[in-house]
């Protein structure tokens, strides 16, 4: 974890009058990335590597087309559907076993290991326990996108200022409403953090377990239109999926700053 | 050390005899040996070691009490070889659970094969499970090396110029939300289904957690360390090599280890979609195959393999970075 470190006013001064340029700087930036997308296409010309202007146009198609209703909603459900489960249950699970230090002191070898395992390698087990799918698919996602929450619940709940737990205890809060009252609220800010994670985690994962085991969906979308050489769509799947993950992302920060609008550092630290 | 004596040690062993059992199991030190013979009889548990009880609710104190808090939180944990003692403990118990629900019949035996049958799996072929996994670390390690040299590289390079910080803002801020893994079938279609494809697809998405972390650091190296070197006489290349470096090599070095999660995923993810063979490959072919006892045993290996990189690279980064605060936490 890195703390902000204070910015000298001069130098504030300083980056505020260039704030301006540096900020088209950034567009610039992009700009420049894809102008070498362009060229290399261009002098390369390959089909494998179409224009970025070629990608670009055939998102349009895709998003009006039918794969809306038959690729990119399914999708979006099942990644929003293995989030909230991971979200739960990772809470749950994390703060129950970080305040239970010696129910959780047992707990940390299974964690470390469960974490480890990469989540790829279980779509052939889920596949195994639940056929091909979207069930299968928000299985995968959940055992991918439970574990930064998890951990960063438990870890966040073990850390618990003793102070705010004994006061509590001595007004006579115990039990559950402890775990709601002072330990969640002091691990919000962790929590958020490897929720923001697990979002991410959702899409990435998702994307892999469509392309084995499902039907239907983004990653089937994008696997689909590589085996049938169609290109631009492969690359417009990937633009509309990386818009979904920019978008998530977004609404996600947003709702975080309103549920964390007591807890400065986290605002301050938020595009680092 | 002071902490390990004060810990309530027989405490520990009322409460739990399978820790009695890994202790005797494993070799005892004699501090702890002398602890046991000299610990007095078993009293009522109290919540908290002696280290947290409230002694003076004196103003100071309680001050004192919060800036401890993260040391406090650790004697709570206890030291670190018990906790040891207690996760191997945790593993052993989940692994019993295991057997007895697979032994009672409560998990159908198709799907959920024994803990034998899963031990069975790994030693009779741990020689084609050896290989894959060679397959799976060859093209891992390659695209990871590459990514963190490239990252460290250009991370530290973009950092210390503002203008360059400014013009990567955005690209890096689009590249984080996008889904690697959803290049998989590009990759395919530019490079094969070679080894290359795989490491320079690793290496792709390796690179943003390694470059992000350098480039940030970099940004937020102590200004008055920078004053501190430019006082001492230090040039340009002797600021970058004695201040920015080590300043900005923990943040590197973590973002190496969440490097090393995300090459773990990819590598396993290009074995599954392509089909090169590999670890995914080969838990693909024991699930096609209905060999269920053989995919839990590439399921076991991958696990490990996830695990030995993440405590590697974090105990290499311990020794390698003793400056870095969360080296000296844990020591």
């Amino acid at each position: 974890m890195m703390t902000p470190v204070a910015v000298p006013p001069a130098v504030r001064r300083r980056v505020a009058g260039r704030r301006l340029g540096l900020r088209s700087a950034g567009w610039l930036g992009v700009l420049a990335v894809a102008a070498a997308w362009q060229l290399t296409s261009l002098i390369l010309h390959k089909p494998a590597l179409p224009t970025f202007t070629t990608a670009l146009s055939a998102v349009g198609p895709v998003v009006t087309g039918p794969a809306l209703t038959s690729d990119i909603l399914p999708s979006l459900g099942r990644a929003l559907t293995g989030f909230v489960i991971s979200a739960v249950a990772g809470i749950v699970i994390g703060l129950t076993l970080g305040y239970a230090r010696r129910l959780g002191d047992y707990c940390t070898g299974v964690i470390d290991f469960l974490r480890s395992v990469p989540a790829p390698l279980l779509i052939p087990l889920a596949i195994v326990l639940l056929g091909l799918g979207g069930q299968m698919v928000v299985a995968v996602v959940v055992a991918a996108a439970v574990w930064p929450v998890l951990v960063n619940a438990f870890d966040a709940a073990r850390r618990t200022e003793p102070l705010y737990l004994d006061t509590a205890r001595s007004c006579g809060i115990k039990g559950a409403a402890l775990l709601r009252i002072v330990v969640l609220p002091a691990a919000l800010p962790m929590v958020m953090a490897g929720l923001r994670i697990a979002l991410s985690t959702s899409l990435a994962v998702l994307v892999v377990a469509e392309m084995l085991g499902a039907s239907s969906g983004i990653g089937y979308f994008i696997l689909q239109a590589q085996q049938t050489f169609q290109i631009p769509q492969t690359y417009a799947g990937i633009i509309v999926l990386a818009g979904l993950g920019w978008f998530l992302d977004t609404a996600f920060l947003l709702a975080e700053r309103r549920l964390l609008r007591w807890e400065r550092a986290v605002t301050r630290d938020r595009h680092g | 050390m002071p902490r390990r004596r004060s810990f309530p040690f027989y405490r520990v062993l009322l409460l739990n005899p399978l820790i009695a059992i890994i202790r005797i199991t494993l070799p005892v030190t004699s501090i702890q040996e002398k602890q046991r013979v000299k610990a007095p009889a078993p009293g009522p548990a109290r919540p908290d070691p002696p280290a947290l009880d409230p002694v003076t609710p004196h103003p100071a104190a309680v001050g004192a009490r919060a800036a401890l808090a993260g040391e406090a939180a650790q004697v709570r944990a206890g030291p670190a070889r018990l906790r040891r003692a207690k996760a191997a403990a945790g593993v052993a118990g989940a692994l019993g659970l295991w057997a007895l629900l697979t032994q009672t019949g409560l998990l159908g035996r198709s799907e959920f094969p024994s803990v034998q049958a899963v031990a069975a799996a790994l030693g009779g072929s741990a020689g084609p499970l050896l290989a894959s996994l060679g397959t799976t670390l060859e093209s891992l390690l390659i695209g990871l090396g590459i990514a963190s040299a490239a990252g460290a590289v250009l991370g530290v390079a973009v950092g210390t110029s503002l203008w360059a910080d400014a013009a990567t803002d955005v690209i890096v801020r689009m590249a984080r939300p996008l889904p690697s893994l959803a290049l998989i079938p590009i990759a395919i279609l530019l490079a094969g289904l070679g080894t290359t494809m795989t490491s320079g697809l690793v290496a792709f998405a390796a690179f943003w957690p390694v470059f992000i972390n350098a480039r940030y650091a970099t940004r937020q190296v102590e200004p008055q360390l920078l004053d501190t070197g430019r006082a001492l006489g230090f040039g340009p290349r002797e600021l970058l090599w004695r201040v920015v470096v080590p300043s900005a090599a923990p943040a590197i070095a973590t973002g190496v280890r969440v490097a090393a999660g995300i090459a773990t995923v990819v590598t396993i993810s290009v074995e599954l979609v392509a089909g090169t063979g590999g670890l995914g490959g080969y838990v693909m072919h024991a699930q096609e195959g209905g060999a269920t006892a053989l995919m839990y045993a590439g399921i076991v290996v991958g696990g490990m393999l996830g695990w030995l990189l993440s405590a590697g690279i974090g105990a290499l980064a311990r020794k390698a970075l003793p400056w870095d605060p969360a080296a000296r936490a844990a020591a």
